[in-house]
C-alpha cells in the first residue's frame, strides 16, 4: 500500500513539475528549447530533472506494486474491472514517459520516434491511423506527442490511479516523500540530452531505459513484436485475477519469464552499443 | 423500459455517434496532412562534394556515383525506418538496431531485410532532380 501511495505521489510531482516546465518548452523546437532550459534559465536543468525522476519513480513503483500484488495473491481484493484497468496503468505510464522521451527532440528521440511509428503502424487494420494519432501525421512534428504526453496519457494515469486507490488526490506524506526523492535524485543524476538528429550517428542510440529490452528484441523480431510482446504481458497479468491453481501459477511463471527475457534483451542491446 | 432508461440509452447513443463522428473527422484531417512526394534539385555544392568525396548527404538523401551520372538513395533503414548514417570507411550504419549496409546500400549485417531505397534521378532543365 505504501508503494502505491508513493507512486501516486510521484505522479503528482510529475504533473506539478510538468506544469512548471510547459511554458518553457516548445514542441516545434524541442531540442532548442531544452538547450535553453538547461543553459539559459536558472535552475531549468534541475526542474527538468525533477520531472524526469518523478516520472521514472512513478513507472518503477507502479511496476513494483503490480508485482507485489501478484506475488501476495492480493489481486482479488479488487473487482475484475478495476484490476484490468490497474494493469493497464503500466502501459499507459510507459506511453506517457515515452512521450516525454520523444519530446527531447534529440537524435535518440528521433530514432525512438521512427521505431515507435513503425511499431504502431504494424498493428493490423488501425495501425497507420494509430501511428498518426499518437505521433502526428507529419514526421518530426511533435505537437501530437506533446498533447498526449501532457494531456491524454497524464489524464488517464490520474483517473486510473485515482480509481485504483479510491481517492482523487495523493496523500500529503507520500507526495512530500516523492517530491524529496525526486528533488534529491535530480540534483545528483540529471538526465542527459543527446545531439541534434541532423548530426549523423555511427553509434547505436539507446532508447529509454524501460524500453531497452524491447529495443534488443527488435534486433531479431519484426516490428509487430513491439506491441505484441507488451500486450501479452498485460493480458497475462490481467488474467491472473481470473485463474486458480496451476493456471494462475502458469500465468505468473509466464510473466516472470517475460521479465527475464526483457532483462536478457536489455543486456544484449547494451553489449551491442558497447561493441560499436 | 422506463422513460428514464430510454433517455439514458438515447443519451449514450448520441454520445457514441458524436464520438464516432469525431474519430472520422480526425482520420480525414490526419489523412489530408500526409505530405506528397517532393522533388529535390541536386545543388552545385552537393555535386562538388560528390566529386570530392564520392558521396554526399542532404537530409535523408544520399547521392553517390559521379556528378555526370549521380545515383541517389534514401538514408532510411529498411528495418524500422531510422535514419542511417554514412560511415567514414564507406557504407552505412543504423543507430537503432545495428544494421549495416555496404556503399551500394546493400544490407551486410543486422536485421535490415532489404537494400536502402533507391530514388529516381532525372535530368530536368539542365539540373539533376531527385524525387523523394
Amino acid at each position: 500500500m505504501a508503494i502505491a501511495r508513493l507512486a501516486f505521489g510521484f505522479l503528482a510531482i510529475a504533473v506539478l513539475s510538468g506544469l512548471a516546465l510547459a511554458p518553457l518548452l516548445s514542441a516545434g523546437r524541442p531540442l532548442e528549447s531544452l538547450e535553453t532550459l538547461r543553459g539559459g534559465i536558472p535552475w531549468g536543468w534541475w526542474l527538468r530533472a525533477v520531472h524526469a525522476w518523478a516520472g521514472w519513480g512513478l513507472l518503477a513503483l507502479t511496476a513494483v506494486h503490480l508485482g507485489d500484488v501478484v506475488l501476495r495473491r492480493a489481486e482479488r481484493k479488487l473487482g475484475a474491472g478495476i484490476w484490468w484497468r490497474s494493469v493497464v496503468l503500466l502501459p499507459v505510464a510507459v506511453l506517457a514517459l515515452l512521450g516525454g522521451f520523444l519530446l527531447r527532440g534529440d537524435a535518440e528521440a528521433a530514432a525512438a520516434a521512427a521505431v515507435w511509428r513503425e511499431i504502431a503502424g504494424s498493428i493490423p487494420l488501425a495501425g497507420p491511423f494509430l501511428a498518426d494519432l499518437l505521433l502526428g501525421a507529419l514526421p518530426g512534428d511533435l505537437g501530437a506527442v506533446a498533447l498526449h504526453h501532457a494531456g491524454t496519457f497524464t489524464l488517464l494515469l490520474w483517473l486510473l490511479t485515482a480509481e485504483h486507490g479510491g481517492r482523487l488526490w495523493p496523500d500529503a506524506r507520500a507526495t512530500v516523500l516523492a517530491g524529496l526523492s525526486s528533488v534529491t535524485l535530480a540534483g545528483f543524476l540529471p538526465p542527459g540530452l543527446g545531439a541534434s538528429p541532423a548530426v549523423p550517428s555511427p553509434h547505436l542510440l539507446l532508447g529509454p531505459w524501460y524500453l531497452l529490452g524491447l529495443q534488443g528484441a527488435l534486433v531479431s523480431l519484426p516490428a509487430a513484436a513491439g506491441w505484441l510482446l507488451p500486450l501479452l504481458l498485460v493480458v497475462a497479468l490481467g488474467l491472473v485475477r481470473h485463474a486458480d491453481g496451476r493456471a494462475r501459477a502458469a500465468l505468473v511463471a509466464f510473466c516472470g519469464a517475460w521479465l527475464l527475457a526483457d532483462a536478457a534483451f536489455t543486456v544484449r542491446v547494451l553489449l551491442l552499443a558497447h561493441a560499436r | 423500459m422506463t422513460r428514464r432508461d430510454f433517455v439514458a440509452d438515447a443519451w449514450r447513443a448520441a454520445g457514441g455517434a458524436l464520438a464516432a463522428l469525431g474519430v472520422l473527422a480526425l482520420v480525414r484531417a490526419l489523412r489530408g496532412a500526409v505530405p506528397p512526394k517532393r522533388e529535390v534539385v541536386l545543388s552545385d555544392d552537393l555535386l562538388r562534394r560528390l566529386r570530392e568525396a564520392g558521396g554526399a548527404a542532404d537530409g535523408e538523401l544520399w547521392v553517390s556515383g559521379t556528378p555526370e551520372r549521380p545515383e541517389a538513395f534514401r538514408l532510411v533503414c529498411t528495418h524500422m525506418r531510422c535514419r542511417v548514417s554514412p560511415l567514414p570507411e564507406g557504407g552505412f550504419s543504423c543507430p537503432c538496431h545495428g544494421s549495416r549496409y555496404d556503399a551500394a546500400g546493400r544490407p551486410v549485417a543486422g536485421p535490415a531485410p532489404r537494400p536502402l531505397e533507391r530514388l529516381p534521378v532525372a535530368r530536368s532543365g539542365g539540373r539533376w532532380v531527385v524525387t523523394l
